[in-house]
């Protein structure tokens, strides 16, 4: 059988390494192998995505005929699109891991089994980012999280870790519930699993109830995984509750994953029923916006508020699926919503990823994630609360840092469409962005220029940046840097453009 | 709208005989010297009759058994002998009893890969389809590396002494 | 009457329903998660259903991929309700002998 085995390697790589992780923890060797391989690994999977996604102008590697490689009848695609996302994921997951090092290994359980977890996550995601098929996506998407309802309740002894791994599964397993019956209705009324099959069928078929209730139950599904508000009050217990790194791992991959499987989902198998979609991403995304922002402004913990921060951000993401409300869209203006949304999934990886790196960073010294603890922080460590201004303010999308290019392709892409709705809902983002300015710039504030707390022995922590764990600081650079260079060069993320040519194309 | 189906490998699937073919129905062997009502009148008591006698038969077996036990066997009560069994011990204490949490663990093994064994049965269904179109070591390599990866889950497991009983 | 595959759908809608009240009306983390597993249940009837009536058997195909992806989520729940209540209840665990696995 012929199997374009380039196409399935950062899969098959990424996959020996999950095993060889595994066989690595039963060996009576030092523990923290188990993460040098995943490293190893997460790097490895990296070099065919790469070599795939300049095929062109390599000697090696055959090009297929088509932009895109289908494997398996349709069910799993190699496009740009999906390359870009695995390198996200990848990447992701390698900070991820850095960011656990530390962490894990004070805590002096279940190393071994927590970087299996972590890696068997991030494979599902790499999944994930090819599938076009229903039951290949909800397997890949179950991958995702299954892994990481385990890892919310690592810390086995805190009730709080409990209770956020609880809340976590019993909702996960819900909305996959939610997601699959919603699928089923749609296998029902079209009689196709893969994408381009739902949306041959609809388009002949034409719409009926059962179509639409499959359809909304199915993107609701989707809903709970993004922690769209209203289907959001288990994000913050859980993000509050469970180890820092897997929250920086929730917010980042495992939601980037759900918005995965909304933009191929809508812009791919339901592309004929943007009359059913469009209006409920529009009140998801101004919900969101809304709602997370302003509960965000009345935090005191600096997880909780990154918790409803991250809501606020994935309604940020959200917008450029309202712009499809309006009837009148053009396909060049849906292709643009696509870039601005999978524009605003790459930088808010970096950027989240990179406050989670400050967080722990802090939080590791200071035995506090109170935001009135950190006052005076760059008076005894100044470099920490140099990134910390850093990150923050990318997520507030101040110029010339990476946030602000994507609030602007957002804005664009969304103004560019000759609606009241595109533009009401620009109105909402523009006046929530107000708001969490408000918010991150409270935190910058009180780094910078609050007095240090008298609980704080700011004498003893003076040399904190030296403090920081190699592993953390490796992230913190990594994360710096690419805020930076995504900011100032932003050019580097055009060339994704063409990825929404190669998705959205048929408009 | 199903012409043009874009899954070779389910499609493959579908087509293998008598995984889907409905049974042909009663209607079939209907005599044609005979009325419609009456065939199928015929069929309907027919199959009545069947379950009847079968019924009938099973019942007169219990029957038997339970009255030649009676006629042959001493007739001897005492208290011990109405006590509920149970694996011969005296029970003790209430129905609703605490179990050992090892059970758990090891039910919860149990469960996984009992369960990962359904994707056996449609392969080994499908396997001579595939082994005809030439793609049989194909096929049988994927399934050594599936069960490998499941064999290896198991070492994994006894390895940390899941399965010890201590 | 026969019974045709609409039945089995609107069973299966019945069925998810009743899965769903289960979840918003029970506290018990394991009756909620029966509820989520019933509503599993709903989901592989309608896959079944769909399947028959259209006649492929991609239908079916896809109700083993979901009964193992919730075995395997029955087997994470499960072991994180027991971590749970080995947490919750640490005053009766001495009376539970066998609880000390």
């Amino acid at each position: 059988m012929n199997v374009d085995y380039h196409a399935l390697a950062p899969e098959i790589i990424l996959g020996i390494t999950v095993l060889a992780v595994l066989v690595v923890d039963l060996l009576r060797i030092p523990k923290y192998w188990t993460a040098v391989i995943g490293l190893v690994g997460l790097f490895a999977a990296f070099v065919p995505v790469l070599t795939l996604g300049f095929c062109e102008s390599l000697d090696f590697c055959t090009e297929p005929e088509t932009a895109q490689r289908v494997l398996f009848g349709g069910s799993f695609v190699v496009d740009t699109f999906s390359l870009v996302l695995k390198g996200l994921f990848l990447g992701a997951t390698a900070v991820a891991l850095l960011l656990s090092v530390g962490y894990i290994e004070e805590d002096r359980y279940w190393q071994g089994e927590f970087y299996f977890l972590m890696l068997c996550s991030a494979l599902g995601a790499v999944v994930l980012a090819s599938s076009r098929d229903l039951v290949t996506l909800f397997v890949a998407l179950e991958l995702v999280t299954g892994p990481t309802f385990l890892m919310a309740g690592w810390r086995k002894g805190d009730p709080r870790s409990n209770e956020a791994a609880l809340k976590y599964f019993i909702i996960g397993v819900l909305s996959a519930a939610i997601l699959l019956f919603g699928m089923s209705l749609v296998y029902g009324y079209t009689g196709e699993l893969t994408f381009g099959g739902i949306r041959a069928a609809t388009a002949a078929l034409g719409d009926s109830a059962l179509l639409t209730i499959g359809v909304i139950l199915t993107l609701l599904g989707f809903a709970f995984k993004v922690s769209a508000v209203p289907f959001h009050f288990w994000t913050p217990d859980t993000y509050q509750g469970a180890p820092i790194p897997v929250t920086a791992y929730l917010s980042v991959v495992s939601k980037t994953a759900g918005f995965v499987g909304l933009l191929t989902l809508s812009y791919q198998a339901f592309a004929e029923l943007r009359d059913v979609w469009g209006p409920l991403l529009w009140i998801l995304a101004a919900l969101s916006m809304t709602v997370g922002n302003l509960i965000a402004v009345r935090q005191d913990d600096i997880v909780r508020l990154l918790g409803y921060s991250s809501i606020a951000q994935g309604g940020f993401i959200l917008v450029p699926f309202g712009a499809a409300v309006a009837g009148n869209v053009t396909g060049d203006q849906l292709e643009q919503a696509f870039f601005a949304t999978v524009t605003y999934l790459l930088i808010y990886a970096v950027m989240n990823m990179g406050a989670f790196a400050v967080v722990i960073a802090g939080a590791n010294r200071l035995k506090s994630t109170l935001i009135a603890d950190w006052g005076g922080l760059s008076s005894y460590a100044p470099g920490l609360a140099g990134l910390l201004a850093l990150f923050f303010a990318s997520l507030a999308g101040i110029p010339p840092i990476a946030g602000w290019f994507a609030k602007l392709v957002m804005f664009s892409s969304v103004l560019g469409v000759d609606s009241g709705w595109a533009t009401a809902l620009a109105v909402i983002a523009v006046l929530n962005s107000v708001v969490a300015f408000y918010y991150y710039a409270k935190v910058i504030k009180s780094a910078w220029f609050d007095q240090v707390p008298d609980t704080i022995p700011a004498a003893e922590l003076r040399g904190m940046g030296r403090a920081v764990a190699p592993s953390l600081q490796f992230a913190l650079v990594l994360t710096a840097v690419g805020v930076l260079v995504l900011g100032i060069f932003p050019n580097l993320i055009a060339d994704v453009g063409d990825v929404a040519k190669t998705v959205a194309a048929g408009f | 709208m199903c012409q043009s189906r874009a899954v070779p490998l389910l499609a493959l699937a579908a087509q293998t005989p008598n995984l889907y073919s409905p049974r042909p129905g009663p209607q079939a062997a209907s005599a044609s010297h005979k009325g419609f009502f009456e065939t199928v009148l015929d069929q309907y008591f027919g199959d009545y009759i069947t379950v009847a006698a079968f019924l009938g038969m099973g019942a007169l077996l219990v029957a038997g058994a339970v009255l030649a036990s009676a006629a042959l066997r001493p007739n001897n009560p005492t208290a011990v002998k109405s006590q509920s069994y149970e694996c011969g011990i005296d029970p003790v204490g209430g129905g609703w009893s605490q179990t050992q949490i090892r059970y758990y663990i090891f039910a919860l093994l149990f469960l996984i890969f009992d369960v990962e064994a359904v994707f056996i049965f449609p392969w080994a269904v499908g396997l001579e389809t595939f082994s005809d179109l030439g793609m049989g070591v194909f096929v049988l390599v994927e399934m050594v590396i599936f069960i490998g990866i499941l064999v290896l889950g198991l070492v994994y497991a006894v390895r940390k002494g899941v399965l010890r009983w201590e | 009457m026969t019974v045709t595959p609409g039945w089995y759908m609107a069973l299966a809608a019945v069925l998810f329903v009743i899965g769903a009240t289960g979840i918003l009306v029970r506290r018990n983390a394991l009756v909620m998660f029966m509820s989520i597993e019933l509503m599993l249940n709903a989901v592989n009837l309608t896959f079944v259903a769909a399947g028959r009536q259209i006649g492929l058997i991609e239908g079916q195909l896809s109700v083993l991929f979901v009964m193992v992806v919730a075995a395997a989520e029955v087997t994470v729940g499960l072991a994180i309700i027991v971590a749970v209540f080995r947490r919750r209840s640490t005053a009766s665990v001495d009376e539970l002998a066998g609880m000390r696995g």
